[in-house]
């Protein structure tokens, strides 16, 4: 066991809700809305008009940045709009609108049989810009919830070579266990996947890290490991079980023992982090030039009906993913894209599924908590327990109050922008401040300062 | 049932501390310290703590009517003026007169607290504050001491001049007396100081003249253990106080053994130890960051030290509390955190 990173809390993991849930082919799609903004960077532009025809797999939306992926249709049909529509995370976002052209609720997505990527792949056909090429074609993103576009990140880069590949299998977040169904069910794709990106970065040192709280994923991946080729100096090694131990920079300082620079990304260490079901998506892209148009998506909450992983075409709304799973069974006060940490409250239940989504989760007013249910904040008592708890050693409450207060010099003295939102000072705050809401909107105010007065 | 959702910010869950219960935590924590008065000063400690903490809630309730607050009794369920009630009653002279107690009181949580604007806005620690005004104010009252009610009546008197038999000089008054007569106490022979250093047991346990809480170390102990495992105070501050008392206590008895008392009957005598654990620790008025801690616990010891031995008080725990309150805010300028991946270039 490494020696981990500073701060972290242990909010209780909820992950037996769906733990032993085999991944399942999600709902048939009625309508699919594929937002033209799923990921980090530049937003796509729609590729396709209004009434055309497409097919599975084609691209909808795309972008010459350097920063972007495309987009594509899940399944055949006919654009029958693009337009605005609820996203997420950044509010509203355009978005093309695909009815297929015959709604057969037996046709639900499935994955592609496990046998279909054999552990011993010959992945010396494939070149390094190849697969650079087939991962952006796909319009991969990181699935773990940043979507950083993954070709960027694989993209071989001369001045600064990459030393170590760390895959990431934490799933820090509590209530998800699609990364974990996803190790489990597909471990061979994403093996290929691991082997794939490597070769693609220049084959640095690879590290899988996992949790401690998920043995059996350890055991899969490990076993799976010493029999495919050329993967023996490849560790499977263990974390401890602490949010937010599946953060980029808090994993490379819990693997390596390094600190990735305040402001900085981890290439400038020369470090790549993928998340498992991007392996296993770049192993789908190569093998089989598959878009990513599917993931895998934890429906969960002790209100749900069917808790359980998914198989869902990207563009599926959140309601129709609910309504699957049997609705909900109690008043339900939450409906958060993303565990319960980071995750976004969403108000408008036909907000779409987007390739980061990993997991809808819906709270009842119980587990959220009746105080932080009604909001109710008492003043700072200075105790500084977000301070002990922040992993990248801010200091959460003054910088919050500072954003409070409109003093944004004061908040930037403090480190504004290097909060990386895990949430733990507002998990932890006994006033029950909303020190991350703080933040966050305080960021916003200064990446909008930043726009008005270019420098 | 999917209707009425709540939208908000990230985390949508919650950690299991509230502020109440953390005060709570403190409140179980004094329940050592208090029964021990309870049992060396018996009736006083019946009559102190219940008056102090009554009118330390009474007092909060009549600000928040003042101020005109929608619920004026909201911020009593926080139970700050409990603590501040318990630790002004546990920091008094056990025969202080229970108006002077609520005079006390009622400054301590008006100006002390409300002024400010509220729990997390003073400045300064307010039972301190309350206690400081009573020491300005009724000076006869704040240092006649009572015997416990275990006392050893063999115990020798150090003022003649106090022919009370109720009344007895505290250990740090003896302390304060050997060090005013050094030039005429002899080198060889055994003079108050040294008999304070004989009576490190009963120091310890409490069975000597005191404030009504501070007295039984081993009560103090036991609280502040509980603390520690509840993890509701900031294990620094406690341990840089102790540690500086002790640095600092031990450079006159290196000097002088007979003049003055050791580093280990500095901790156990007078209110430092309850004052490390129960008074310094109040988060509203400590600094933030973790190196502010060691500095704002290291100021309170060296200026208890340098009052009880150089200043014309014998105590000084309260004054050095004071004065490093007013401290805090600069030292959490000092003390900022650096974030884990350096300052950003900027």
């Amino acid at each position: 066991m490494r020696g981990g990173f500073p701060g972290g809390v242990h909010p209780s993991e909820k992950k037996e809700l769906t733990a032993e849930s085999p991944i399942k082919p999600g709902p048939a799609v009625k309508q699919a809305a594929v937002l033209l903004s799923q990921h980090t960077g530049a937003i796509c532009k729609p590729a396709v008009k209004e009434g055309e025809s497409v097919q599975a797999g084609q691209v909808v939306g795309d972008s010459d940045a350097f920063i972007s992926a495309p987009v594509h249709s899940p399944i055949d049909g006919k654009v029958a709009l693009i337009t605005l529509q609820s996203h997420p995370v950044i509010g509203r976002a355009p978005a093309v609108i695909i009815v297929p052209d015959a709604v057969n609720p037996a046709k639900r997505p499935q994955p592609k049989p496990q046998e279909r990527f054999p552990l011993d792949l010959d992945i010396e056909k494939y070149t390094p810009q190849q697969i650079t090429t087939a991962a952006r074609k796909a319009g991969i993103v990181g699935l773990g919830g940043a979507g950083f576009p993954t070709a960027v990140k694989l993209e071989p880069n001369p001045e600064k070579p990459k030393d170590f590949l760390i895959i990431n299998g934490c799933e820090c977040e509590p209530y998800i266990t699609c990364d974990y169904r996803v190790m489990l069910e597909w471990t061979n794709q994403v093996i290929t996947g691991i082997r794939l990106a490597r070769k693609a970065t220049g084959h640095p040192k690879t590290i899988v890290a996992i949790e401690d709280n998920k043995p059996k994923a350890v055991e899969a991946l490990g076993n799976a490991l010493k029999r495919a080729p050329g993967c023996k100096d490849i560790n499977v090694i263990e974390l401890k079980t602490k949010y937010p131990q599946g953060g980029e920079r808090q994993l490379i300082k819990s693997v390596l023992d390094r600190f990735v620079p305040t402001g900085g990304i981890p290439p400038m260490i020369g470090v790549v982090v993928l998340n498992v079901a991007t392996a296993a998506a770049i192993a789908d892209a190569v093998m089989f030039d598959s878009p990513l148009t599917h993931r895998v998506v934890t429906v969960t909450g002790e209100a749900i009906a069917r808790p359980g992983n998914y198989y869902v075409a990207i563009g599926t709304p959140v309601k129709e993913l609910i309504d699957f799973c049997g609705g909900v069974t109690q008043p339900s006060a939450k409906v958060v894209i993303g565990g319960p940490m980071m995750g976004i409250a969403i108000a408008d239940l036909s907000t779409p599924v987007t390739k980061t989504t990993g997991a809808v989760t819906v709270l009842t007013k119980e587990q959220i908590g009746t105080v932080k249910f009604t909001r109710r904040q008492t003043p700072c008592i200075h105790c500084g327990r977000c301070l002990q708890v922040c992993p990248e050693r801010l200091n959460p409450t003054r910088i919050a109050h500072a954003v409070k207060n409109n003093l944004m010099d004061i908040a930037q003295s403090y480190f504004i922008n290097a909060c990386i939102e895990c949430g733990c000072c507002s998990y932890i705050c006994p006033a029950n401040i909303e020190l991350t809401g703080l933040i966050r909107t305080g960021k916003i105010y200064l990446a909008r300062q930043k726009k008005l007065m270019p420098s | 049932m999917l209707s009425k959702l709540t939208v908000s910010f990230s985390p949508h869950i919650g950690g299991p501390y509230s502020t109440r219960r953390i005060m709570g935590d403190v409140i179980i924590a004094l329940v050592p310290a208090m029964l021990a008065g309870l049992y060396f000063f018996r009736g006083y400690a019946l009559i102190l703590i219940p008056t102090c903490v009554l009118s330390c809630v009474v007092t909060e309730w009549l600000c928040n009517l003042i101020r005109q607050r929608e619920k004026p009794l909201e911020s009593l369920g926080d139970l700050s003026a409990v603590i501040t009630g318990i630790i002004l009653a546990l920091s008094l002279p056990p025969a202080i007169p229970y108006w002077a107690a609520i005079i006390g009181s009622v400054f301590a949580v008006a100006v002390g607290k409300m002024v400010f604007g509220g729990l997390g806005a003073n400045v300064f620690n307010p039972a301190m504050v309350g206690r400081a005004f009573l020491t300005a104010s009724f000076g006869i009252l704040m240092t006649t001491w009572t015997a416990p009610a275990t006392i050893d009546t063999g115990l020798p008197k150090v003022s003649a001049n106090r022919p009370d038999a109720m009344t007895q000089a505290t250990p740090l008054g003896w302390s304060k007396q050997a060090i005013k007569t050094r030039a005429a106490q002899p080198q060889d022979t055994a003079g108050p100081a040294v008999f304070v250093n004989a009576q490190l047991k009963n120091l310890f346990i409490g069975s000597t003249a005191g404030c009504l809480g501070e007295t039984s170390k081993a009560a103090i102990l036991l609280g502040a253990v509980y603390l520690l495992i509840r993890q509701v105070m900031n294990w620094r501050i406690p341990l840089a106080v102790l540690l500086s008392t002790f640095v600092f206590g031990s450079i006159g008895y290196l000097a002088n053994h007979t003049a003055y008392i050791s580093p280990l009957a500095h901790l156990v005598t007078g209110g430092i130890l309850f004052g490390a654990f129960f008074i310094a620790t109040d988060p509203v008025t400590a600094p933030l960051t973790n190196k502010g801690a060691w500095l704002f616990g290291a100021g309170i010891g060296a200026l208890t030290i340098l009052i009880r031995v150089v200043g014309e008080y014998p105590e000084g725990v309260m004054y050095s509390v004071l004065i490093m309150n007013g401290f805090t805010p600069l030292i959490d300028r000092l003390c900022k955190v650096i974030p884990v991946g350096g300052k950003p270039n900027v």
